[in-house]
């Protein structure tokens, strides 16, 4: 069931946290999921995410998981053995009131992107939304520096965190069915990059030729992972090279 | 080392693949599970042919796919219901026949069901199997780049060629019965279920839903009543898998299977469980179906159902096999 444990709290100090206190629940037949969105505003998407990454790591050195996935400020645990789902449901907030933010020593990876036209279709619905050019929707876009929060979606696909609140732009109400790979596109409030031709439901503001997934490398598989930075460099082409 | 059996492929249909049960441990870098649609099917047929559970066969989807076979091979195809035959000799589903060296094996459907399993004696090699159908102990680069640049996953062409594992030792052609399919398709509650307005609530369960030919390997897309939230509300991206049913703000569900994205942001009115996913893989475009509300231990007990299945398929296929 979606049954909601939240820390029952016995003195008044714990039953104050309990307002912003993780929601932790099953999923299906045999994951389990701690849901920490509540935590914000009051901590950052970034710390949040920080002591996600020590949970995440807590969990693997127990080998009761199949999977580990991050999400944004919140954690899908797949179990090996569905006998432990209740001893989870029970221990995963306590572990969050232990959870320390990790940080992981992250690379800064420059994006080069061209936005618009037949590579952003949807920068001008973009704009329009915000009441705002294409060329300050490009400036303010390209201005952050993007921190890689987690990978999922597709392979090597990131979420990034700092996006501009001003572009923060709803989801298309129809994923299309195929969109091509490099796209850069905003969904709510985040924005990111498709490594492969996948359907989708972000809108699409620019496209870059830079590969984030390569399976056949010998290092990391992605090109970027938690814990990195990501500047996009506008373009006017793609005449460019990977690095 | 033994010469390979190799089979060639005349014509490959459509979508039709080569598909294991896929592989666990790689979704935090965004890596579906992937593998067969209808993961009962295929264990069936390899059970039918002494392969191990996991080894690779082929997924068959629509149109005609014709192999031909360069050395005698024991196979079975299990799943939707197909009209296979050899040059005149027609071939019954679900019981597994020799095939002769030049002979060509020729498969027309589905006649009814959505996809089928071609199993081979000895199974389909793949850069991750060795001959006798073991998992190789590879680096999990050598492991990535097997998944997605090799044989498994890969939709067939006209003119592949697929080796296959050492034969076994079968003698005499045996058949199972499969499991009957219903529409109705059992699912667990979201996460998000309570999100949704009351009427929505009522009409997933109580309504009838098209599969629409949108559908593929990575999601059942339905039809149906517009579903949508009591409070509209942006979701935070969190893990989904195959069976989470979620619904986009268009109120139309898509059922995620194999080859589903490992994330989402869409809220998740229901999970299918594991035991009714392959109902989804065998029901075709413009078919309805139903979902069944169940508890964890409905659930368990199907899931032990199935195992109940198979221990009695293994005790017939040692006492005749």
């Amino acid at each position: 069931m979606n049954a909601e444990t939240s820390l029952s709290g016995h003195n008044k100090k714990l039953r104050m946290t309990t307002e912003q206190s993780p929601k932790v629940f099953r999923l299906g037949e045999s994951a389990v999921v701690i849901d920490c969105t509540n935590d914000f505003p009051q901590a950052s998407r970034l710390c949040i995410q920080r002591k996600i990454w020590w949970l995440a790591d807590r969990c693997r050195q127990t080998d009761e998981f199949i999977d580990i996935v991050p999400g944004m400020s919140n954690l899908t645990l797949f179990v090996k053995s569905t006998n432990r789902i209740n001893y989870w449901l029970a221990q995963l907030g306590t572990l969050w009131l232990q959870a320390k933010e990790m940080s992981l020593s992250g690379r800064n990876v420059e994006i080069p992107l061209v936005y618009g036209g037949e590579f952003g279709p949807d920068l001008e619905q973009v704009a329009k939304y915000h009441q705002l050019s294409c060329e300050e929707v490009i400036r303010r876009h390209s201005s952050g520096k993007y921190t890689v929060l987690f990978l999922g979606f597709q392979p090597g696909f990131p979420y990034l965190d700092g996006l501009d609140s001003s572009l923060f732009t709803p989801r298309l109400a129809v994923p299309r069915l195929s969109i091509p790979a490099g796209s850069v596109g905003i969904g709510g409030n985040q924005t990111g990059i498709y490594p492969a031709s996948a359907p989708g439901g972000w809108q699409l503001i620019g496209r870059t030729n830079i590969p984030l997934f390569t399976p056949q490398s010998i290092g990391s598989p992605t090109l970027v992972e938690p814990g990195d930075t990501v500047q996009f460099i506008p373009v006017t082409s793609l005449e460019f090279k990977a690095k | 080392m033994t010469k390979r059996n190799s089979i060639q492929v005349l014509k490959a249909g459509l979508h039709s693949s080569v598909q294991d049960l896929g592989c666990t441990g790689y979704r935090h870098l965004g890596i579906t599970t992937g593998g067969a649609l209808d993961r009962h099917a295929l264990i069936l047929a390899n059970r039918l042919l002494g392969n191990s559970d996991a080894s690779a066969g082929i997924e068959l989807t629509s149109g005609i796919v014709e192999l031909k076979f360069n050395r005698d091979t024991w196979f079975v195809l299990t799943g939707a219901n197909y009209r296979i035959s050899i040059g005149q000799r027609d071939i019954w589903c679900n019981w597994r026949n020799k095939i002769r060296a030049g002979e060509t094996l020729s498969l027309r459907g589905p006649k009814s069901g959505m996809r089928a399993y071609l199993a081979l004696e000895g199974g389909i090699v793949s850069e991750i199997r060795d001959d006798t159908n073991n998992n190789l102990q590879l680096k999990s680069g050598s492991l990535l780049e097997a998944r997605f640049s090799g044989v498994l996953g890969a939709v067939l062409k006209d003119g592949d060629r697929l080796e296959l594992g050492q034969a076994g030792t079968i003698s005499k052609p045996i058949g199972a019965v499969q499991r009957g399919y219903s529409n109705e398709i059992r699912a667990l509650p979201g996460p998000e279920m309570s999100l949704f307005s009351e009427e929505s609530k009522k009409a997933f369960w109580n309504t009838s839903w098209q599969l629409t030919n949108e559908s593929n390997r990575m999601g059942a897309r339905l039809s149906g009543i517009a579903l949508s939230l009591a409070q509209q509300q942006d979701m935070e991206s969190h893990a989904v898998m195959p069976g989470t049913v979620q619904v986009p703000p268009s109120g139309q569900p898509i059922v995620l299977l194999a080859d589903s994205q490992t994330t989402g942001g869409y809220p998740k009115i229901a999970t299918v469980i594991e035991a009714d996913l392959w109902k989804l893989a065998q029901t075709r475009p413009g078919e309805e179906v139903r979902f069944v509300h169940v508890s964890p231990s409905q659930a368990d007990d199907a899931g032990y159902e199935w195992e109940q299945y198979f221990y009695r398929l293994q005790r017939a296929i040692d006492a005749n096999g």
